[in-house]
């Protein structure tokens, strides 16, 4: 054992773009990595532009044509509520992931050394501030593109038809100002609890005013007159001064933020880098499980709560009565998933053309399955053990069955509220709509299989494919979201095609048992 | 100290010399990880104060040089390894001018040297715990916190690192403060047991051997798992 000093072999402190290039150095990446990275960035600019197009299509429009219809107008007003919501969604997803924040091995070996903190933090920092901009710059042409109709523009200087490109470049500008802005404020509180909370409360008081107004707009002429107008005033003093006050606001907030960088405390980067690092990772696996695990990991440490003994029901339904508990405890999520029911109207008034079905349809899935998987706890957390089922006597047939009755609840009311709201402002016609209702246990049965998939084994990375890895797990999954879009298939064709009668609820009933039934025969049988 | 309404350490009064081995014990949720994360400085206590090296915890990069914690399973660097990742620990905290151990002397002290070229991703939990004290050992530092240093190693190398802690960290002037189920670990590396039981520390020894009876109703206490 050398129990001497040893041998200072560097004079000076390491720095950190030292260890940097050590780690890169070393850290080995297959061209399967890079080549994968780059399809699944690909394949997003592809769909992103396609979904993207419909609104950006608003920027050709002949400025001062606000001769524009009630349709367009009501498109301005929504998808302005839209991008405003999108916005304040967005920071509050910051807020909760840091936003400054390391990865998680950096956390561990980077952060509690003699090295610059400053210099541990600017990658990250840089990270983010390259995020914050593209986003910002987005939302910022977004909205822009949302007032496109009614924007009295010069007629020098022009992109398409007639929109001065210097308003693009400026809103584009003040866009990514103002989120540069925005998210190093929410850096510079990362370290207090309590300011943060508040900024999340803002965060999604602003997402919740701008949806409500976006809704408003449906049926609020005035506040559609409103609106134009406002758009309608807009100069390009005004798109200048916006920009410049955006860049002002975000140099000044990113200066104290390089200030503060140098004593950010270690234990917030800490608890944050390991939190948004378990996250992104579940995200990136699809690990729903895992998501869901850490939501309710943050929510439920620390609280204590009551104990209550068990009602005195079938074993089976003794099992299913835990979701039905855990749902009552905490039924702020299903809330904020109730409130979220006006999104396929949104979308729908926001969107046009190809997009515009497509578009109502994916939300009507997507949101039925977030209604559906708040009662799938206890199915997620044990994935139907059939151990459990042992230890206390229950027939997993029948629990499974017990267990499908609250998913198929929540998403039949979620579906219905949906589709009431969407022929209410208009995106969809017909009085049929809201008995389409009928596919939430369609997709309970996707939801169902959702929770009860095995969870993921990264180390299971599946045969290389021209996409990548395919492992096993990630296969699961898409059959889950299979199943689901088979059992709701009668309404979102009905949704595409704009269209619905008594014969498209009838099929969807028959859609829907059949799905949900097949399923749990199946599942019961062979406990997957 | 406390989470929120949960009061977890009371009247705790503790002084801990230079180059003394201190070991922390008592039931699960006694505080032991919450005392070190105040020594840390990661938690403030609601009162009285913490002084470590002479100061308030500070979290700068005078005080992390000098403070190494081996806490909760830290992340691995995908590609680095098990060697690549102690020299870069020494890296993070040159100049090296105090006693620390070399690379190929951890490797071996703490038997690494047939997984010296893998990935830590490959190893037992086990050889991780191994890696992670191996870690800290790497570089330079006064004072060393250990939470439950003794997870997953098997009781032979428990000896060994008793022996290495007591026999060339703190016979070399630095200071363990850990927290431990294991009085077996402690007594070998020269501990000093202290007691922990309902939030505060124990007045005499034998308090310290009743602070690992087995939790039950009427003694156990609500809190973060330690």
């Amino acid at each position: 054992m050398t129990a001497e000093p040893m041998t200072i072999t560097v004079e000076r402190p390491a720095s950190v773009a030292a260890v940097r290039t050590f780690i890169g150095r070393h850290r080995r990446r297959s061209w399967v990595d890079w080549y994968a990275a780059g399809f699944a960035l690909l394949v997003a600019g592809i769909y992103g532009a396609d979904i993207l197009a419909s609104p950006l299509s608003r920027l050709d429009g002949q400025a001062g044509s606000a001769a524009a219809t009630h349709t367009a107008a009501l498109q301005a007003v929504t998808g302005a509520g839209l991008v405003i919501g999108a916005g304040a969604g967005l920071l509050l997803l910051a807020q909760v992931l840091g936003p400054l924040v390391l990865s998680p091995a950096d956390s561990s070996w980077l952060l509690l050394t003699p090295l610059s903190r400053r210099g541990i933090l600017r990658r990250p920092a840089l990270t983010t501030a390259v995020g914050a901009t593209l986003v910002g710059a987005l939302l910022g042409v977004l909205a822009l593109a949302m007032a496109g109709p009614y924007l009295h523009a010069p007629s020098v200087d022009t992109v398409g038809s007639s929109l001065p490109g210097s308003w693009l470049a400026l809103s584009a500008v003040a866009g990514a100002g103002s989120c540069l802005a925005a998210v190093a404020a929410e850096a510079l509180v990362q370290p207090g609890e309590r300011a943060r909370a508040l900024v999340r409360a803002a965060c999604a008081a602003l997402a919740v005013v701008a949806l409500a107004g976006a809704l408003a707009g449906q049926g609020s002429t005035a506040l559609i007159r409103a609106v134009t107008a406002v758009f309608g005033g807009l100069t390009t003093a005004d798109f200048t001064t916006a920009a410049i006050v955006a860049v002002a606001l975000a140099c000044f907030a990113w200066l104290l933020l390089g200030r503060a960088a140098a004593d950010f405390p270690a234990a917030a980067l800490r608890s944050d880098s390991a939190r948004s690092g378990q996250a992104l990772l579940a995200a990136g696996l699809l690990n729903f499980s895992l998501l869901f695990w850490i939501a309710e990991d943050n929510h439920w440490r620390g609280r204590l709560l009551r104990s209550r003994s068990w009602p005195k029901l079938p074993p089976a339904m003794t099992v299913a009565w835990a979701d039905w508990r855990r749902v009552s405890r905490r039924p702020g999520p299903l809330a904020v998933v109730a409130i979220a029911a006006v999104f396929p109207a949104l979308l729908g008034a926001a969107f046009t053309g190809r997009a515009h079905g497509i578009l109502i349809a994916a939300g009507l899935v997507a949101g039925a399955m977030a209604a559906g998987l708040q009662g799938t706890t206890g199915a997620r957390r044990d994935t139907d053990s059939a151990t459990l089922h042992r230890l206390l006597g229950v027939d997993p047939a029948r629990a499974l069955a017990a267990r499908a009755v609250l998913p198929a609840l929540l998403c039949t009311s979620w579906l219905v509220v949906a589709l009431i709201v969407l022929p209410a402002v208009g995106s969809l016609g017909g009085w049929w709509w809201p008995l389409l209702g009928l596919a939430g246990p369609g997709v309970a049965a996707g939801v169902l299989r959702l929770a009860r998939t095995a969870p993921v084994d990264p180390s299971n990375r599946g045969p290389d494919t021209p996409t990548g890895n395919t492992p096993p797990w990630m296969v699961s999954r898409f059959i889950s979201v299979a199943v689901a879009v088979i059992g709701s298939f009668p309404l979102l064709a009905a949704v595409v095609h704009g269209h619905a009668g008594a014969g498209t609820v009838a099929s969807q009933f028959l859609v829907s048992a059949v799905v949900l039934g097949i399923y749990l025969m199946i599942a019961g049988a062979t406990g997957r | 100290m406390a989470y929120g309404s949960v009061v977890v350490l009371e009247d705790i009064d503790l002084a801990v010399a230079e180059g003394e081995v201190v070991a922390l014990t008592g039931v699960n949720g006694v505080g032991k990880s919450t005392l070190l994360s105040c020594l840390a400085g990661f938690l403030r206590q609601a009162a009285g104060t913490v002084s470590v090296l002479g100061g308030p915890p500070r979290d700068d990069p005078e005080f992390w040089r000098s403070v190494a914690i081996v806490a909760d399973q830290p992340t691995w660097y995908p590609g680095l390894t098990v060697r690549e990742l102690l020299e870069l620990v020494r890296m993070t905290h040159q100049p090296l001018p105090a006693w620390c151990v070399p690379v190929d002397e951890l490797v071996e002290i703490f038997g690494l040297s047939a997984r010296a070229d893998a990935s830590p991703l490959s190893l037992s939990s086990g050889q991780r715990q191994r890696l992670s004290i191996a870690a800290a050992l790497a570089r330079p530092s006064s004072l060393l916190l250990l939470d439950e240093p003794e997870q997953s190693l098997d009781a032979g190398f428990r000896l060994e690192l008793a022996t290495l802690l007591r026999n060339e960290y703190a016979a070399n002037g630095g200071t363990v403060v850990m927290a431990t189920h294991d009085h077996e670990f402690a007594m070998a590396a020269g501990a000093r047991i202290i007691g922990l039981a309902e939030g505060r520390i124990l007045e005499a020894a034998e308090d310290a051997e009743d602070a690992e009876e087995p939790v039950t109703a009427d003694n156990s206490i609500t809190g973060p798992a330690s």
